[in-house]
């Protein structure tokens, strides 16, 4: 019988296209909305994966990433102390402009490496040698910074050229891949020596200490030492991720922006699945109690609606998520808006879709439980 | 009227006192008064009678599928008042075909598909039921028309594959309402031949609820209601029973 409810679907075109579109809508909005919801998520935690360091040492009421209160020069030396720390370096991060060749100024993130051991450095460098940086007024742009200040140039900036930071002259000795930070703003690496000189002078200028757990201590029992010993709070990159990524879920609108648009987007696939699916079971009903009149159960009946629901659900579904993927492929190509679709969230549009599914199945099951097979007799 | 089945014959239905009552209160309607009626084995019986008089009531209560308040109804031995409505639709799933005014053709399937639904609600498999379902069509002059949608085809046509629905998993009563009034004279009276045939099997009752009077030529017995009651009894050799009493 399954086999003729779905030719009896089929054969409404027009019911099963709206069926099929406002499932297809439904995922669509779902998981793109939340791909792009995880995908901003991911930029705010972007200096994580672009200095790559086991610990993070920062001021004690620091609680993310991307608002850093400036320690003093010699607290990397009170880390460097603590028990447990096999090695603590600094990091300098600050926000200075860049002045491109029409006159205009970009925001970059200035990021000051350890001069000896370089460490926090970018993740791929792309073209020129990482060791350059230790040249005078050397610098690393990533991808972005490179497209961002060759606007108004001949040709885009390569390596050797030359611009403005902060009024001091600034060459591009490396060009590297970072991911992108929050604010937007493209990645630029010096050493830390060259960094003060890149930014105005401030009366503390460290901005976080690096560090790793010496040989026979945890993470946890390092970050503890560090912050028993300094007074300063040592995040381990895990605790540091959810801390940032939390920190924008109570400080911001932008979880309640995302989360509304995903559970308009279930309404509206409820809704249309719903009610299209009601008018299809209500225009088949006189075909339905013959059905129940030549002796199919209502047991069956329900089957049949449920497969006819969750054959469109089916389609529907991977019909949105391809065009998901699509769309995907083309932003992540670009760089942005961010995106980032882990398994989760297809498999989680995936079982609300079939919920919607089940419920547009249940409002024509309802309906035909009800249905006396004597309607069939009725002019 | 036709030769048809004795009154030797054995009983298909025996409806007893049966009534049904539509509504409460000062709405209610009492479509069926304790109505008692026979049809025999091998028999077309015929039920008429004015609008709202209560033979679709009768025929829906006879056929399994509109529970009845009162009375007794036996359908080939088998008590239908004594029965949980599971085996009701059971019952109707094995031994019960339907005939129905407007077809009732599903239109997205196709004509063997439509017939051989019958089939698949019991069990069948889809190639098994779809090659008897062919066979039918074959057998009521529909050879080659089995992959048409019923929209393709005419009335007539169309009724001709709702009586193969009806008959494929071979019934013992047939049931049939108003079979020829979406008809013409001619068609109409194609379609009552065929359903003639099928009524001479020793084996099945068709019954027939019509107000459409140039097929009553084609009944064994014809039975008369009024507000919701049988009145009287016509058989084959124009004589009558009245409600009570033979005349």
């Amino acid at each position: 019988m399954y086999h003729l409810a779905l030719k009896m679907l089929l054969g409404d075109r027009a019911k099963y296209v709206m069926l099929v579109g406002g499932l297809t809508f439904a995922t669509m909005l779902m998981t793109q909305q939340s791909a792009v919801f995880c995908g901003l998520l991911t930029w705010t935690t972007s200096h994580m994966r672009n200095m790559r360091a086991k610990l993070w040492v920062v001021d004690r009421k620091v609680e993310q990433a991307n608002e850093l209160k400036p320690l003093r020069d010699t607290d990397v030396n009170r880390v460097r102390s603590a028990p447990g720390v096999a090695w603590a370096v600094p990091l300098y991060i600050t926000i200075q402009s860049a002045k491109l060749a029409d006159g205009n100024f970009k925001p970059i993130l200035l990021v000051g490496l350890d001069n000896t051991t370089l460490v926090g450095r970018p993740p791929v460098i792309l073209q020129g040698k990482l060791e350059d940086v230790r040249l005078p007024n050397a610098i690393i742009l990533d991808e972005l910074g490179i497209k961002r200040l060759s606007v108004g140039r001949a040709k885009p900036l390569g390596l050797g050229d030359t611009f403005e930071l902060n009024d001091k002259e600034a060459r591009i000795v490396a060009i590297c891949r970072a991911d992108r930070h929050f604010f937007g703003y493209p990645y630029a690496y010096s050493t830390y020596t060259q960094a003060l000189q890149f930014a105005p002078k401030q009366r503390k200028m460290l901005s976080l200490v690096l560090a790793e757990p010496a040989p026979g201590w945890t993470l946890e029992q390092a970050a503890a030492s560090i912050q028993s010993e300094t007074g300063m709070k040592a995040y381990t990159e895990e605790e540091l991720f959810w801390s940032t990524i939390w920190w924008y879920f109570r400080n911001t609108g932008i979880p309640i922006a995302f989360m509304s648009i995903i559970i308009l987007g279930f309404i509206v696939g409820t809704t249309i699945s719903g009610q299209t699916f009601y008018a299809f079971v209500h225009e088949n009903l006189r075909h339905l109690g013959a059905l129940k009149a030549m002796g199919a159960s209502n047991a069956l009946l329900a089957r049949m609606l449920l497969v006819q629901s969750l054959t469109v659900g089916f389609l529907g579904y991977g019909i949105g998520a391809l065009l998901v993927t699509a769309f995907g492929r083309a932003v992540l190509a670009r760089g942005e808006p961010p995106f980032m679709m882990p398994w989760q969230l297809p498999a989680g549009t995936f079982v609300l879709v079939m919920a919607i599914c089940c419920f547009s199945a249940l409002l024509g099951i309802r309906k035909v439980w009800k249905v006396e097979p004597a309607i069939v007799f009725r002019g | 009227m036709s030769a048809s089945a004795t009154t030797s014959s054995p009983l298909a239905v025996q409806v007893r006192a049966v009534t049904k009552t539509f509504g409460t209160g000062e709405a209610a309607v009492r479509a069926l008064k304790g109505v008692d009626f026979t049809a025999r084995q091998g028999e077309l019986l015929m039920i008429v009678g004015p609008s709202g008089c209560g033979k679709t009531t009768l025929l829906s209560v006879i056929a399994g599928t509109l529970n009845f308040d009162g009375g007794e109804i036996e359908v080939f031995g088998s008590s239908l008042h004594a029965m949980k409505p599971r085996h009701v639709t059971e019952f109707r799933k094995r031994h019960v075909g339907f005939i129905f005014q407007q077809f009732n053709l599903i239109p997205t399937l196709s004509c063997v598909e439509n017939v051989s639904v019958p089939l698949l609600i019991n069990g069948a498999s889809r190639r098994e039921a779809e090659r008897r379902a062919e066979a039918m069509l074959d057998q009521i002059g529909l050879q080659g028309r089995g992959h048409e949608r019923p929209t393709n085809l005419s009335g007539g046509q169309q009724q001709r594959v709702a009586i193969a629905r009806a008959l494929v998993h071979e019934p013992r009563l047939v049931i049939c309402d108003e079979p020829t009034s979406a008809l013409d004279k001619d068609t109409g009276g194609h379609i009552m031949d065929l359903l003639r045939d099928v009524a001479r099997h020793p084996d099945r009752s068709v019954i027939v609820v019509t107000h459409d009077n140039r097929i009553f030529k084609y009944a064994d017995r014809l039975t008369e209601m009024e507000d919701g009651r049988v009145q009287r009894v016509h058989d084959q050799g124009g004589n009558f029973e009245e409600s009570g009493g033979t005349k």
